[in-house]
């Protein structure tokens, strides 16, 4: 027998997966779990029952798939399409909401006990639903919006634009946007855990962040590309990045990550790191490569475990069930997979 | 990868003063028979007679990149754009970007040279600019913009020749040839110019341009003022690649704001293949390009469109490239 494990191994052992033809804009989990969802360049959402079975094929968009995540509910997804579309996803697609020619680019939900809510951005517009998709309210931006996220109370969303980000109570009876001012093109956007910082990627190869509490402004740069995916760990201890030829790591505790250096992980290789996505539950983020390779990097031991090895296109989705068990993750080339790492 | 995957997508930049007749080329671009699907990005959509899934409308939106130069400015929107649509790439076959009438062309060209993902996914095929025969001498006195269109053309499009007389059309090519001497111009009427003509041209190949102006080195009238002008020289001596480097980075550094457009075509000394170059004001790209052919004489070309060229310093500092 040889002793030699490929770094398909994990995948071949673990995984299912299969060769959907198109892009793999985004990937998802439904927030019930039993499903995990990719968004395809075809405008089809692909669903994959996490407990195994066929992958059903969803249309949804007469174009291509822009935007994909779970939503406020717990089996359907929302999915923002170059159709003008904003749809809920389940055993079909329904609108939600249509805005003619503009692109919906982002989505995104936020759900607890009390509160369901629901965001798109089109154009310079971040359009707010509730759970059951009546319009709340519009926010407007000064130039077209690149990314937007709630913070993990639900309170707040935030938006990336132009010359930096704003910030919106969602319950808010009169609309005005605490302003995060930074010259320069914001391209996506992320809430510490604590709610205390924003920070965002930018054209220029660099993050800038903003400390809510005291407006200090944090400058992350040296970056060889741009950073598509950002996200903070569980803990926020660490905001996890891509962009460079590693997982870069931003320390967020002991007074950083102003004068600290980042951790790097699974480096060395001269590849692009695409994408990266924190895991739910544990200090440890998964990172795909622009040569197909995806890892799961521990941060604390710095011990890399190989997941899939490279070979079917550059990584352009990551994304963990909210109880770390099961990774799904798609290329450019339509390589999509979904991973299970429960004890078995 | 597939090669398909791989492959750039062209891209056409559609520029023209209000009135010259670009709608009118687009709906013919997105409504004819040419056996091609093109994806095309405007700002005016109410304007368009034809109903397309592959017609996207954008708010221009120009910002400043933060790296020290002041006319670094790209289309933020286009990058975005450009990223969503590559997600269907394999639906069109190009990529047509129309510009608002006032539109400084710049912004839209520099795109190409600033963003690593549109630099990968795409190259820019061609400017292309519609011009109005009967207003364009008018709006050449008025507008700083209607030159720089002309400027930054490979192709233009000399539209409503009907409504001219044929000394006028003569004034105004004239016009035009002294702003740009190297882009292509087909005269139309209703901008009835075949549409093989308009895209998928590979313009920014300076020898094909070249080929067919071999006078382009004839004498220009040069003037130390406002107006846009265009030089260019030879050189029959290999160049050498620092020396190039050197002189072109510090020129494009101190005069990039008067200089619309720069393009070349290299002979470097110990290398069998061409090397195009070319920039926007200070933005600046290039790469090799296939070989020279056997017997061809290898010389190095290099052409400028625009204001305050000074002729006897800008051979100089080419010549000074020279190898050995």
């Amino acid at each position: 027998m040889s002793a030699t494990v490929t770094a398909d191994h994990i995948l071949e052992t673990r995984g299912v997966s299969h060769e959907l033809g198109d892009f793999v804009v985004a990937a998802a989990f439904a927030r019930g779990g039993a499903t995990a969802a990719f968004a395809l360049g075809d405008g089809t959402l692909r669903i994959a029952p996490r407990a195994g079975g066929d992958w059903r094929a969803v249309d949804v968009h007469d174009g291509a798939a822009l935007a994909l995540a779970p939503d406020a509910g717990p089996d359907t997804y929302l999915s923002g399409g170059d159709d003008g579309k904003f749809r809920r996803v389940g055993e079909a697609a329904a609108d939600i909401a249509g805005f003619g020619m503009k692109w919906v680019e982002h989505v995104a939900s936020f759900a607890d006990a009390k509160t369901r809510l629901l965001a798109c951005s089109v154009g310079r517009q971040v359009h707010l639903f509730d759970g059951a998709g009546k319009k709340l309210k519009v926010l407007e931006h000064p130039s077209s919006v690149t990314g937007v996220v709630f913070d993990s109370k639900g309170k707040r969303v935030a938006a990336s634009h132009y010359n930096g980000a704003s910030l919106w109570f969602v319950a808010a009876k009169t609309d005005s946007a605490r302003k995060l001012e930074w010259k320069g093109s914001h391209t996506g956007i992320a809430i510490s855990p604590n709610g205390e910082s924003v920070v965002t990627a930018m054209q220029e190869n660099a993050l800038h962040g903003w400390r809510l509490t005291d407006g200090q402004h944090m400058r992350m740069t040296g970056y060889p590309g741009k950073t598509q995916a950002l996200g903070f760990t569980r803990s926020g201890k660490w905001l996890a990045t891509s962009g460079a030829e590693a997982i870069v790591l931003w320390p967020f505790f002991g007074g950083g990550p102003m004068g600290k250096a980042p951790t790097e992980l699974a480096g060395g290789d001269g590849v692009i790191c695409t994408f990266v996505a924190a895991h739910p539950q544990h200090e440890a983020v998964a990172a795909g490569f622009s040569d197909g390779l995806v890892v799961l990097a521990d941060i604390g031991t710095a011990r890399i475990l190989p997941v899939c090895g490279p070979g079917r296109g550059p990584v352009s989705a990551l994304a963990w069930s909210a109880d770390g068990a099961h990774l799904a993750f798609g290329t450019e080339t339509g390589f999509a997979a979904l991973v299970d790492f429960s004890r078995q | 990868m597939t090669d398909a995957a791989l492959e750039q997508v062209p891209v056409t930049v559609l520029t023209g003063y209000l009135g010259a007749g670009k709608t009118t080329l687009l709906n013919r671009i997105l409504s004819e028979n040419h056996g091609r699907k093109y994806a095309v990005v405007i700002n005016e959509f109410g304007e368009l007679g034809v109903d397309n899934d592959l017609v996207v409308d954008t708010d221009e939106e120009v910002f400043e990149m933060n790296n020290g130069c002041i006319c670094c400015t790209v289309r933020g929107d286009l990058i975005r754009i450009i990223g969503g649509l590559m997600k269907r790439r394999g639906r069109f076959d190009g990529i047509i970007i129309e510009t608002t009438g006032l539109a400084n062309p710049a912004p839209v060209a520099q795109t190409f040279f600033v963003d690593d993902t549109v630099r990968a996914r795409t190259r820019l095929d061609a400017v292309v600019t519609v011009v109005d025969a009967k207003f364009l001498l008018p709006r050449l006195e008025d507008s700083h913009e209607a030159a720089d269109q002309i400027a930054f053309a490979d192709v233009i499009v000399l539209n409503k020749t009907d409504l001219v007389t044929p000394d006028e059309l003569v004034a105004v090519e004239a016009a035009i040839r002294k702003i740009n001497r190297f882009a292509k111009i087909h005269h139309a009427q209703r901008a009835n110019v075949p549409i093989a003509e308009l895209l998928d041209q590979g313009a920014f190949d300076l020898k094909r341009v070249l080929a067919e102006h071999p006078d382009f080195l004839g004498e220009d009238e040069h003037e130390h003022n406002d107006d846009v002008g265009s030089v260019s020289f030879e050189v029959e001596t290999p160049i050498d690649p620092e020396r190039f480097n050197a002189w072109m980075g510090a020129l494009l550094a101190e005069r990039g704001g008067d200089l619309l457009r720069t393009k070349g075509i290299l002979a470097y000394a110990g290398e069998d293949r061409r090397f195009a170059f070319q920039a926007v004001h200070m933005m600046a790209d290039g790469d090799f390009i296939g070989p020279w052919k056997a017997g061809e004489a290898r010389t190095s070309r290099l052409v400028f469109i625009g204001r305050n060229l000074n002729r006897p310093q800008l051979r100089r500092g080419f010549e000074s490239c020279r190898a050995g």
